[in-house]
This record gives structure tokens, sequence and C-alpha cells, in this order.
């Protein structure tokens, strides 16, 4: 699926994976801090949104 | 208890602080207080020794922050007097306290701790969340840390603990793997040893793979620790395998504490009178594992004796089977029936949505704005009702929500509170009450995973909710009723081989009413057991057998077919139908269930000139020669025993289990008919786990002689003018040794019949070394992932007798659970097949691990795929899989997951 | 960019990382409000439809945990 998304274009970082078990609750914060970071680093993602025009 | 929502402000205003037993005592907790945070249920308590309310009269902050008032500080113990047929113990052990031994300096010295404060260390839910880091003040990561075994264990000496605890080998093992996984492969890990105790399955690699990640066995039993001025560190001094005293500094010592029975599980025995064992357990025979000394009376887990995981569940369903079995006239006597409600068609019907917000007290409320998430739903589409409830979950707002659902005639229903996890099951059966389909109803998570997460960020917390609400309701849109498949289970057993195993198995089901078939492909009953002397419990395993065959022969419920085999099998859970082939014909048997006890047999060694001289046998042959009394026992001058032949090699990486306690029992009966001959065991590890320790112990008191070698310094065994010799690596002496032998015993491995026929049948996996592979290794260890397969005895694992008998009632437990309900409702949400769009690539039937995908065999569908919706756990995996989109997914349908992201940024 | 707050879609397995988001709302652990939960039967489920449409959205990115 990475693969896919890096032909199309998109930033590997903004598809992450991750394996978390149902008592990990510490690892699973960990997680979501890491990949808010990241994703923050990134930027906001600015293909394939919706070519809509937004009324003003 | 009822009125506890678990909010935690009891705990957060509680002043008293008390030492957390759960977290080894290494941290506090509060006098109110939850065990651990997945406690079921999950509810407060107040902890009454060290409550300032309930000791001194003072405080009471609880119960005036308490919001919905469930704090009452005048309950009491109660007695409550039951009418009961069967009782089953499983008051489990106790962890043993080294504070006792002053050699190891426990209490002193802080970076020595126990190996269950080391599981808390490591835990990320532990004290330390999880960084492994050392007892000082300094809180540094270790850079060495050493186990030292058999701490409580093995030990007649400093302590009465003559048992081996079975378990803490391989503890210590995961533990070592663990720290290293925690603080990198710099981290040093050692572990001290007598014997490396890893006879479970998968056990053996474990070990041999740890060895390889560069964990340290060192087998020595360390008497000093001396500390290291101006550190916390400790040196630890022992005796190295070829004699010379060496010294280390590791930064933590983990004792490996081993299990012993507890006082309140002694007095508990005396007060029931039960018989114990020499180390306090639950005493049982081999042939009722589970079966106390009083008749209605039954035992389970580590109070039955020191064990691991796997076996306490195993034993656990084997209680359950035995308890059932000696009441099973009451079945269903006390049950009642539940009042069925009509349920209302709304197929077709416009959505009309209604929105319930939790306030929870003040857990969702405290942080979200439910009024302004209320008005928010409301201007969304479909939804014609909206609500704020203090708390969803108390029943009279469960009538309340029924009612409304039936007076606003709702045809949808959002709960937006806590998980779906705890509470979708209590909030369908409301709608239920109210006639509606239970699956149109979606929960929105904005307790756990938004009001509690984001508490300081309430704004942020009110738009998220609103966001978790506006999908829900987007998806719940899209949802239609779903029917729940049933199914009717042929009341008929089907148990392949009959063995120990298999005949306890198929007892069991007959005693507790089912119709048994017993398929056994040799011309008798009894499988290995007919060539085996005694138990390690010296009970004589023919006089058993005998009567083991007679009861199944005589059972008029059992069916008993010799000389068969299965040549087909069709169906599913519930409606089996196997082809048994008996000699030229054939036969059909409908089932409900199978049972695979299809056993395993002994290897037949090419090692040690087995076979070339009379004199050189395997365990079961000398089995034999106690059984039919050979006088030329009394004549023998010495006997050589040796272990793992064909066991623990590359070949077969596994340890066969019950070998080394087969030689020892049947060296202490050669002594007790020869008490002059001579006896050498040689051995790798001598793995006589849990109270067959006392045996090694008797054995060693006769006179028997351990000699230890190793993988690559296997002994040589000639032949030499009529003198059978044996040489090996004398382990204390470290010289070469000679010895001659008038009986060799081999103990050769266990081997699988790895039948890869019935395997496919029914869909069954196996491990590389050809024994089945259970549905969970540690939970699931006598059923199969496919539904209606159970599994027992040697099939799964080699194993004594008392295992095999205690996982074969285990087995007919776990298919009673099946056959008592009768008929089967299998969940809505399953996947189903459009054949329209299918384009009979298969890569469904390829994918899904429970066999539910097939090929429509005839019709215009044929070649298109099918899903039984019995079989389908409803995991998604086809879905996804699929090329063509021809597989609806019923509650969790792309069409509704996409909902979900469509409304995913709709401008508020 | 500093106060970019970006908006995530999580897909989490209802057994395994759904189970551990609960459980963090137990304990009380305080974590970033960017993530948007997704709840899937088990991770076999996600497809690169669902990626693709979540970007198409608005996200920011797609995080799959089983």
């Amino acid at each position: 699926m990475k693969n896919l998304m890096e032909h199309m274009g998109v930033e590997p970082g903004r598809l992450q994976f991750s394996w978390i078990s149902s008592a990990e609750a510490t690892k699973f914060v960990d997680v979501v801090k890491q990949v808010t970071e990241k994703v923050k680093e990134l930027g906001p993602n600015e293909k394939f949104i919706k070519k809509t025009v937004k009324v003003a | 208890m009822d009125k506890c929502i678990a909010c935690g402000l009891c705990a957060e205003k509680c002043p008293k602080k008390v030492s957390d037993r759960y977290n080894a005592d290494l941290i506090k907790r509060k006098a109110i207080y939850v065990e651990y945070d997945q406690a079921v249920p999950l509810k407060y308590g107040i902890d009454p020794t060290n409550c300032i309310k309930l000791t001194k009269d003072k405080c009471g902050n609880c119960a005036k922050v308490c919001p919905t008032g469930a704090i009452e500080y005048d309950q009491k113990e109660k007695d409550v007097k039951l009418s009961v047929g069967s009782v089953v113990l499983a008051t489990g052990f106790k962890p043993f306290d080294p504070k006792v031994f002053d050699t190891y300096q426990y209490s002193k010295f802080p970076n020595v701790v126990t190996a269950l404060e080391f599981e808390r260390i490591l835990s990320a839910s532990g004290p330390t969340k999880g960084h492994l880091v050392t007892r000082s003040d300094d809180h540094v990561e270790p850079k060495k840390i050493a186990w030292f075994q058999c701490i409580g264990s093995r030990d007649m000496n400093k302590c009465d603990n003559g048992h081996c605890s079975s378990v803490c080998c391989m503890y210590a093992t995961k533990e070592a793997i663990m720290a290293k996984e925690h603080n990198g492969d710099e981290l040093d890990c050692a572990i001290f040893y007598m014997d490396m105790r890893t006879p479970g399955k998968e056990f053996e690699a474990y070990y041999e793979n740890a060895k390889k990640k560069g964990i340290r066995y060192v087998k020595s039993r360390i008497h000093t620790i001396n500390p290291v001025p101006g550190s916390d560190s400790l040196e630890v001094r022992y005796v190295t395998e070829t004699g010379q005293i060496d010294t280390e500094i590791f930064d933590m010592i983990v004792l490996s504490i081993g299990l012993e029975a507890s006082s309140d599980s002694i007095a508990l025995a005396k007060k029931l009178d039960i018989d114990l064992t020499r180390s306090n357990f639950a005493k049982t025979t081999s042939f009722d594992p589970v079966s106390t000394s009083r008749p209605g009376i039954y035992v389970c887990g580590a109070f039955q004796g020191p064990k691991d995981i796997p076996e306490s569940i195993v034993d656990a369903s084997a209680a359950a089977a035995a308890a059932g079995e000696s009441i099973a006239s009451a079945r269903n006597t006390l049950t009642k029936k539940a009042e069925e409600i009509v349920e209302t068609n709304v197929r077709g019907e416009r959505p009309r949505i209604g929105v319930f917000v939790c306030s929870c007290g003040t857990n969702i409320a405290g942080t979200v704005d439910v009024a302004k998430v209320a008005e928010y739903a409301k201007t969304l589409p479909y939804v014609e009702f909206v609500t704020n409830n203090l708390f969803s979950c108390s029943q009279d707002t469960q009538d309340k929500i029924s009612e409304i659902i039936k007076e606003k005639s709702l045809n949808r229903v959002v709960v937006a509170a806590c998980t779906p996890k705890t509470h979708e099951g209590l909030f369908q059966e409301t709608l239920l009450a109210a006639g509606l389909n239970k699956y149109l109803f979606e929960l929105a998570n904005i307790r756990n995973q938004n009001s509690w997460v984001h508490k300081n960020e309430p704004e942020v917390a009110t738009e998220k909710a609103k966001d978790i609400v506006r999908m829900a309701i987007a998806k719940v849109a899209l949802f239609q009723p779903l029917e729940e498949a049933e199914l009717q289970v042929n009341q008929t057993a089907m148990v392949l081989g009959g063995g120990i195993s298999g005949m306890s198995t198929a007892l069991s089901l007959s005693k507790q009413g089912y119709k048994t078939h017993v398929v056994e492909r040799s011309d008798f009953l009894g499988g290995q057991a007919v060539k085996l002397f005694q138990t390690a419990k010296g009970e004589s395993i023919q006089a058993k057998l005998a009567e083991l065959v007679s009861e199944v022969n005589s059972d008029s419920n059992i069916t008993v077919h010799l000389n068969t085999n299965l040549t087909d099998v069709q169906g599913f859970v519930g409606n089996f139908e196997s082809t048994l082939t008996t000699g030229g014909s054939a036969q059909t048997l409908k089932h409900g269930v199978a049972i695979m006890a299809t056993g395993a047999y002994p290897y037949q060694p090419v090692e040690y000139s087995y076979g070339k001289d009379p004199r050189i046998v395997t365990s079961q042959e000398l089995d034999k020669k106690f059984i039919e009394n050979d006088p030329a026992i009394k004549d023998l001058k010495s006997a050589v025993f040796i272990q793992c032949v064909g066991s623990r090699n590359s070949e077969r990486p596994y340890c066969s289990r019950l070998c080394c306690t087969h030689s020892i029992d049947n060296a202490i009966e050669l002594k007790k008919r020869n008490p002059d001959m001579n006896i050498y065991v040689l051995y790798r590890d001598i793995r006589s786990y849990g109270e067959r320790e006392y045996l090694f112990r008797e054995a060693r008191e006769l006179g028997v002689i351990f000699i230890r070698h190793s993988l690559d310094s296997l002994p040589q065994l000639s032949i030499d003018g009529g003198k059978i010799m044996i040489k090996t690596m004398d382990h204390v002496l470290h010289r070469p040794l000679e010895i001659e032998a008038d009986l060799v015993s081999l103990a050769t491995a266990i081997l699988p019949y790895r039948d890869e026929t019935v395997a496919q049948f029914f869909k069954l996996p196996m491990n590389d070394n050809g024994f089945f592979v259970e549905r969970h290794a540690k939970l699931g260890p006598s059923e199969f992932a496919t539904d209606g397969v159970f599994l027992c005895g040697m099939a799964h694992y080699p194993k004594p007798i008392d295992e095999a008998v205690s996982q074969a009632k285990a087995a007919a437990s776990r298919a009673i659970t099946l056959l008592a309900r009768e008929t089967i409702h299998t969940s809505g949400q399953v996947a189903s097949v459009n054949t329209a769009l299918c384009s009979s690539c298969g890569v469904c039937v390829s994918v899904c691990p429970y066999s539910a995908p097939s090929f429509i065999e005839e019709g215009r569908d044929a070649g298109k795929a099918k899903i039984n919706p019995v079989l389908c756990k409803g995991c998604g995996l086809c879905v996804g899989s699929c090329r063509s989109g021809a597989i609806n997914h019923r509650g969790f349908d792309t069409d509704q997951i996409f909902a979900q992201l469509f409304t995913l940024n709709e401008a508020v | 960019m500093a106060d970019f707050e970006p908006k995530i879609v999580s897909f989490l397995c209802n057994w395994c990382s759904y189970g551990a988001a609960d459980l963090a709302g137990v304990g009380r652990a305080q974590y970033p409000a960017n993530v948007r939960v997704v709840r899937i039967p088990c991770t076999g489920r996600m497809s690169a439809k669902f990626f693709l449409a979540a970007l198409r959205e608005g996200a920011d990115a797609v995080w799959v945990s089983g």
C-alpha cells in the first residue's frame, strides 16, 4: 500500500502503521503522539483533496 | 456497586495513600481504588484497613464527591448460603517470599527484586511506565542483570518447598528477552540455574532462541551476594562448571521466586476435609486429575500443583466438566426464559435517528460541552430526536430511551457516551426491548477516547465530540436491520482416537448425556498406555486402563469403531458428516462436534546400537519387563538410562516432556526390585517439573547416579566382546568415565502422527514438529480455530497421563459449551457475497482464516464464492481483499465507512 | 506552520488498538486531539480506498493500527 501511495505522489509519512495490543495503553498514547508529531512536520496535505470549490 | 460509574473522582480526592500491592508495592495507590485498569467489573472499592473514614470516622471525601451516590460506608461482609452439587477450588498459589533468606539480602539491597516486581517494572502500565531502571535512587538503566533460579523451589534446606515450581525457567527467560527488548542488545542478561526446565509446547525453541539473542545461562547456584562499596550494584560469587570460583558485578538481581500453596488454601482444605500433597497442594490421582479426595469437590490451576497458564486453563475446563458430570441431571432446571419482543420492520423507511448524548456525571460533561454537542446533533440530516442524559447506562434511563424509541418511532439510535467494547451490548438490549433490530445502533465514543484523554482542552474536545457524533450519525443512517443465522447443533460427538485421552473425553461427554462415537484406527482401545507400567504417582496403569476400557465398552451412550479410518468429512460446526471406513465398508456419521485425540508414538531410535542387542531397550520396553515381572531384573548389576534420545536435537528441536520423570520412575523401580544394582542416568537437564521433583530426590537418595552431558558431547556406546560399554564425561570430576551396563534404557522422543488427511478434513493447522496448533497457546489449548473441533492428549503435545486426562475432560467441556446450546446464533455483522459482481478469483477462499468462504458448486452461480455466516467471524479480511468489490460487510460496509470519512471535515 | 493542527484519521482494530485506546482513557492518559477514530473489525478490513477517501476529505494523514 505504501508503494501505491508513493507512486501517486503522496508522502509516505501520511500513511502510518502500528501494532498495539489491547493492554498497551501507554504504547497507544506514545504512538498517537509520534504520529501527530510526524504529520505536523509534514504539514498539511495538499494532494487528492476534493476539487470542489468552497463557497465562502 | 451498581451505581459506581468508575469516574475516579473518589480516588482523586482520597487523602490516604497506600502501598500498591498490584504493583508489587513499588508505588502508592489511594485507599479507594480499582486494583488495575483492566479490572472487571470496573468499580472502585474501599480498602477498609486503610480508609480514614472506616478506621477513624474522619474524612468522608469520597461520599461527598461521588456524583452517583455509590458510596456506602456501612456495607458489611455478608454470609451467603448456597446449595450446590459441586464445588471447584481455584484458589491459586502464593508467590514465595524471599525475605526468609538472608543469603540474597532481598530486604536489604534495593536492586535485589523478585521476578514479580521485575514483571511490574517491565510493564507499560507499571510503576515506571515500562522503563527498565534500577531501584536505586538515581534510577539509571541497568547494564547487567542476573536472574537466580529456584528461589523457594527445589529447596528442602532453607525452606520446605521440595517441589519444582515449573514456570520460573520460562518466565526468567521471557523477562530476560523483554529486558533486552526494552533496553537494547547491549544489556547483559545472565540466568543462574540448576536445570533449565522448558518442557512445554514451543518452550524449548523459545529457550534456544534466547541463547541466540545472547542471554547467558550459567549452571550454578549462588550463595553469596556482596554490595559493591559506593554503589548499589552487587557482586556475585559463583562456582563455574569447570569448578573455578568467579565473581561478577550486576546492577540488578532478579530472584525467580517459586510458587507455593497459600496458607488460606491450606486452611480451606482442612475445613473441607480434603487431602493435601507433600507440598500442600490439593491431592489428586492421575486418572482423576481434577477431583480432590472428597467426592464433589474439584480443583484446578496452581492449587492442584504449580503450573503454567495453558495447563491451568486446561484444568479449569476439566474441572468444569467434572463438576458437570456429577450433576448432569440438574442441567437447565434453574433457567428462566426471557420474554420475546416482536421486532418492528423498519426496512425501507427513511432513517429517523435518535441521538442520546451522555454526560456520564462529570466524566464527559466536565470536559465536553454536552449541550452544544446535542444542539449540533439536532442540525444533522435524519436526526429526529436529541436529548442529554446524566447517566445513559442506568436502568431508568434505559427504560426512558426505550420509551422514546417507541414514542418517536425512531429507527436508528446513536448513543454518544463510552466505549462499545463495554456498553454496546447493553444499549443493543435497550433497542431490542423497544422492538428495534439491535444492529441499528452505534455508540459514539466521546468518553474513553475523548473527554478522558483531552481533559485540559475542553474546546478541542467539544469539537472532537461533534466530529465523532457526526461520523456516527452518518454511519448509522446507512445501517440495515441484520439477521442472525440460526443453526441446529447435532447432539452427537465424534472422538478421533481411542487412547486414554479419547476414552476419557468420550466418558465425560457420555456422563453429561451426549451420544459419542469413538473412532480408533487400530484393533484395540488404550493407545500407547497398553505398554506402560505405572504413573509418577505410583498407580498401576494396566489396572486403571482395564477399568477405563470396560467402562467405555459398557456405556450405552458410547459407540466404539475399531479398525476404522476417517475417509471424508463434509459440513461444518453443528452439522458435520463424516465417512467412517471399516475394512472395505463405509458408513456416514452425522455429528455436531469433533474431538482430535489422535495421540503420538515413541521414536524408534537408530542411536546407541538400538536393535543390535536385546539389553538395549526403550523406556516402553523396560515398562514391559516390569509389567511381565521379568525375573532377570534381579540379576542385573548395572543399568544406564540415556535421556533425550531423538529429542532436543536439530531434527526434533522440542522436549518430549515426560521422559525424565519416566526414566527416574523406572530407575527407582529397578532399585526397589534390586537394591544392589548400580544405576546411572545420563541427562542434559532433568525436567521433573512440579512435585515430580520429589521422585528425582528419592532416586538420588536411593543411590541413583545422575551424570550430565551436553548436545555436543553425547555419550558413546560400544559393544565390545559381549560387554556394553558407555563412555561419557563426568561433569563433577571433569574426567571421562566408562560404565559397563547390563541394561540400557533409552528415553526416546515422542513423535506426532502428522496426519495430513485429517488435518485437511477439518482445516487444522500443524506446527513444524507436526503437533496440532490449538486456537490459542495460552488461553485456548483444547480447541481449534475451526469452530466445533477440539483437541486433547498427545496430538497437542507430549504429556503424562494426568495432563492427558485433564485435557480430555477439557475438550469435552469445551465441546459441551456448543452442544448444550442446541442452536447457535451467529453475529449479524458478517460478510456476504454479491454473486453478480463476484469474479470467481478465489482470493476470499484462500485468505479466510476460518474457512468461511467457499465456491458454489451448482446452479446459476456455480463457481462463484459464498460465505457461510456461521463460520464467518466478521474480520473483514475477505472484504478488503476482494478485487471485484463483491463482498459486503454487514455493520462495517464500505459505504458505511465512507460515510464516516465523508463527514470528516464537514463545515460546522 | 507552528500552530498547524493536522487532522489524522485512524483505523483501529476493534480487538487491539481500539481496546488500547479505551484503556488509555481509563488510565486518564492525555494525548493530542488530532485523531479521529474509525473502528474496524480487524486491520484486514483496511483498503486503499479508505486511505484515498480520507485524504480526499481533507485528512492530513491516515494511521492504521492493529
